[in-house]
Order: structure tokens, then sequence, then C-alpha cells
């Protein structure tokens, strides 16, 4: 089986705050085109919200990849797309 | 004896089936300058509020003559001239066990009224008295008093409740005559022998479960109290929550965390990145258990330190149920974290003083506490309110 795309989601306050509360539910909750293709995990602060060039929070990892803004639909394309063979690597 | 073994003091009361109040109380008092403790549990006649108001003047009646040396015969004719005279029996009663120790010494006075006796253990032997004497009141002639002079040492517990504890099962055909005072001290030797660290906690809920457990049915059929004081190294936990103010201070903080002596709880993102980085660990959070989270960040795992928490929503939604005295609903990391106090005599915060610029953003929902605040706030409620040992060192 191919390897897992790895979703990391900060679980920061203020990243708590403004959304990953929400898409944490997908450690549980994964649509079922993702579920199973995905490793949920949790991340300590990555004090990414310090840093106003990378975004805004909630932020999440996506095999490396730092995403800001992160909504739960935002996540599950990015994780489609990685699926589907598309998206980068950093 | 150790100089400065902790005195875990706990009692684990059951209201009688029916009724909304405890005919038992049981007040305790601390007096740090002089390491003295003082346990009054009292059992007001009949049951329910009548019975709870008694059990509750004659609780702190005791507690402020005994903080104040006054001679003890005087004392408890006061305590029971005082009391209101029942309508239907036309008496007023409330039964008494006051424990005064000074922990520096292991001197310890027990002062018993009515109360089924105490027991004092040592590993699972008995301990008796060194003396024991009887007062008898002139006004009350039928209330006899016993004062016994013991010698506590650290190890030691010294085990006492109400009469719904000895007299649980009472007409039952396994124990005709109750459970008794003897029935007890041989169910916890049995459990301080298989678990010898067993905390006064745990004894005096086991205890006092049991006790219900006799009863047919297991019906509460009248108000059950075990107190259980244990003198013990005091399990010591440290809280480190918050950045410190200079980062040179990182390593030392740090350090802080990876001391043995202590369990440990990291409650920050921030603050678990510089013990991270400091310790060349990492944190594990398992999302598998978000359906648990309630609210807040899960919690993680940090290797080889502890256990990982977000910090200001975690630390204010603890404060809550710690003042609610309730653990209904509670989030798994708040739970966690209460668990882990339950489990700890002696507990240190560490708050680093930076603040967080994040927690400054704008967008954020609601206002967010000060962490200093807050922990100030804990502390509090754990001497006031559950009997800890609690400092805080800022950094």
């Amino acid at each position: 089986m191919a390897e897992k795309i790895k979703l990391e989601i900060c679980c920061g306050t203020t990243c708590f705050m403004l959304g990953a509360a929400e898409i944490m539910q997908l450690a549980t909750n994964m649509p079922p085109d993702l579920d199973g293709h995905v490793e949920v995990t949790g991340l300590a602060c990555m004090n990414a919200c310090l840093n106003e060039n990378l975004g805004h929070s909630p932020f999440v990892r996506i095999d490396g990849k730092l995403i800001g803004n992160a909504t739960v639909e935002m996540v599950c394309d990015e994780l489609r797309k990685r699926l589907n063979g598309g998206g980068d690597n950093e | 004896m150790n100089s400065s073994p902790f005195v875990e003091m706990e009692c684990c009361q059951i209201t009688k089936d029916g009724q909304s109040a405890c005919g038992d109380d049981f007040q305790w008092e601390r007096d740090e300058s002089e390491n003295r403790h003082i346990a009054v549990l009292s059992d007001g006649l009949g049951s329910g509020i009548k019975a709870n108001l008694l059990a509750n003047m004659t609780t702190t009646m005791a507690l402020k003559f005994m903080h104040s040396d006054a001679d003890i015969l005087q004392s408890a004719e006061t305590i029971m001239d005082s009391l209101p005279v029942c309508e239907v029996r036309k008496i007023s009663y409330a039964t008494f066990t006051i424990v005064d120790m000074l922990a520096g010494s292991g001197r310890t006075r027990v002062i018993e009224m009515g109360n089924p006796g105490y027991i004092q253990l040592r590993g699972t032997r008995e301990i008796p008295p060194f003396s024991r004497r009887t007062l008898v009141s002139k006004n009350w002639p039928d209330r006899e008093m016993t004062v016994s002079e013991l010698q506590m040492t650290l190890g030691d517990r010294l085990i006492f409740c109400s009469d719904g504890v000895t007299q649980a099962g009472l007409g039952q055909p396994h124990c005709k005559f109750g459970w008794r005072r003897e029935g007890c001290m041989e169910f916890a030797r049995k459990l301080i022998e298989d678990t010898p660290d067993i905390s006064a906690r745990e004894l005096s809920r086991t205890i006092a479960f049991n006790a219900l457990s006799i009863n047919k049915g297991r019906r509460c059929v009248d108000d059950t109290s075990c107190a259980v004081i244990y003198l013990r190294n005091p399990r010591k936990l440290r809280v480190i929550t918050g950045p410190p103010f200079h980062k040179e201070d990182d390593a030392k903080f740090a350090a802080m965390a990876a001391d043995r002596d202590y369990t440990v709880i990291i409650c920050g993102g921030t603050t678990s990145n510089i013990i991270q980085r400091e310790l060349h660990t990492r944190v594990e959070i398992d999302l598998a258990q978000v359906k648990y989270a309630g609210g807040l960040p899960p919690p993680g795992e940090m290797a080889g330190v502890g256990m990982v928490t977000e910090g200001i929503l975690t630390l204010t939604r603890v404060a809550a149920l710690l003042e609610s005295h309730s653990l209904e609903d509670a989030p798994l990391a708040a739970h966690k974290i209460l668990d882990r106090f339950d489990e700890s005599d002696v507990i240190e915060f560490i708050v680093g003083t930076k603040v967080n610029e994040a927690h400054q953003d704008p967008s954020l929902p609601v206002d967010l506490e000060i962490r200093r605040n807050i922990v100030k706030k804990l502390k509090d409620l754990l001497i006031n309110e559950y009997r800890k040992k609690v400092t805080i060192q800022y950094i």
C-alpha cells in the first residue's frame, strides 16, 4: 500500500480557537474517499502565527508543507490533490 | 522522623438515601507556621438538614476551640450547650472526633465523643496510644470523652469514621452487629497489604463505598463518612506554563522539566516547543481521542518528560472545574490535569512571564485570561479547597 499522506494540525491556543478544532475532527471523521489514506496527528504550536508572511491561524502541515488560513474544505482539497498524484513537496 | 512529611487528609462522605444534605460534617485546618493540622468529623443527630446543621455547628466550634488551645472539657460543654434541642427526641446531640496533629514532631491528640474509635495503622499493624484518659462533664455526665495521645510517624495512617461505616450491614445474616470497627480495620489492613502506598483519598473512598456495599441492596441507610490522615513522603507535581521572560533562561527552564523528582505537566505550545528544543525530545499528540477533547485542544506526551497540554484555555477550564468540584463533561486534557492534581500533595507552578504575542490577535473570538491570574486562582483553590501545598515560581 502507498505511503499515507501526513496531515499535522497545530494544537496551539490561537489555531485551536480560530478553526483547528474543526479540522481535528478529520482524525475520526475523514471523508470516505480519503479515509485510510491519511495519517492525522496533532502538533504543538509551531509559532507560525507569529510570522505574518506565513498567513494566519489556523495552520496545518501536509507532507511537510505549511498551510495557513486552513479550513476543513481546503485541507480536504489539498489531500485529494496529493492522493491523485498532484501537489508539491517542500 | 522526616522533618517534613506531607499530611494527606481526605474524607469520603456518602449521604443517606433520600436526603439532600449529609448529616455528617468534616472540617480541617492547617496552620503552616506550626505545621499543625486539625481535623474534626461530626455526626449530627438524625439525618438531613437538621443533622447537617448540628454536625456543622459542632465541627465549626470544635475547630475554633482547638485552634485557640481552649480547655477541652469546657469547649465540649460549650458545644453541647449551644446545639439546638431536637423537637422529637428532646435532646441535642452531635458526636465528634477531633484530631490535632503537630506534623513536625508527629505528636497527635485525638479527642472522641460518641464516634467509633479511631484506628492508627503503621503499615498493617495497629498502634495503641501511649496514653488515654476519660473526661466527664458535670453538666453532661452521660457524654464521656476520651483523649488519646499518640505518636504519628512517616507512613502512619489514622482512620476515623462515623457510625454509618461501623454499623453498615447491621442485622444482615453475615454481620448481625454490623461491620464494626474491627471489620473496617481488617479491610483497611488488607488494602494496605495489597497496596502499601495507597493514598488517603483512595483508602477513605474504598472503605466508605465498601460499607455501602455491605448494606442490604447497597442502600445508604445512614450518613457514611470515612476520614483518613496519611503521613507520607510528598508526591510532587510540577506544572510548567508560559515561556521564560529572558531567552537566556530557556535551558534552566527546560532543566526543570527534566527533574525526575517530579511528575511534570507542560501547559502551552510555545512552552513545550522550548522544552522540546532544549531537551532534544518531541511531543506526540494522538488525535484518535479527539472526540473526548470536549472543546479543548487534545493532550499529548513529551517523550521522557510528561504530559503536554495547550495552555490558557486548558488552565482556565481546570480552574472552573476545581471551583465547581465536578468532573462532569470535563474535556480530556482538563480531566488528566485534575487527575494528576488529585494524585499529588505538593504542586509547584513554574510560570514563564513572557507575553504570547499570538494571544493578542484581534481576530480571536474571546478574551484570553492572563496566565498569572489563572495560576494564582488555581493556587488559591488547591490550597483552600483541596488541601494541597502549592508554590508559584515566576521565571
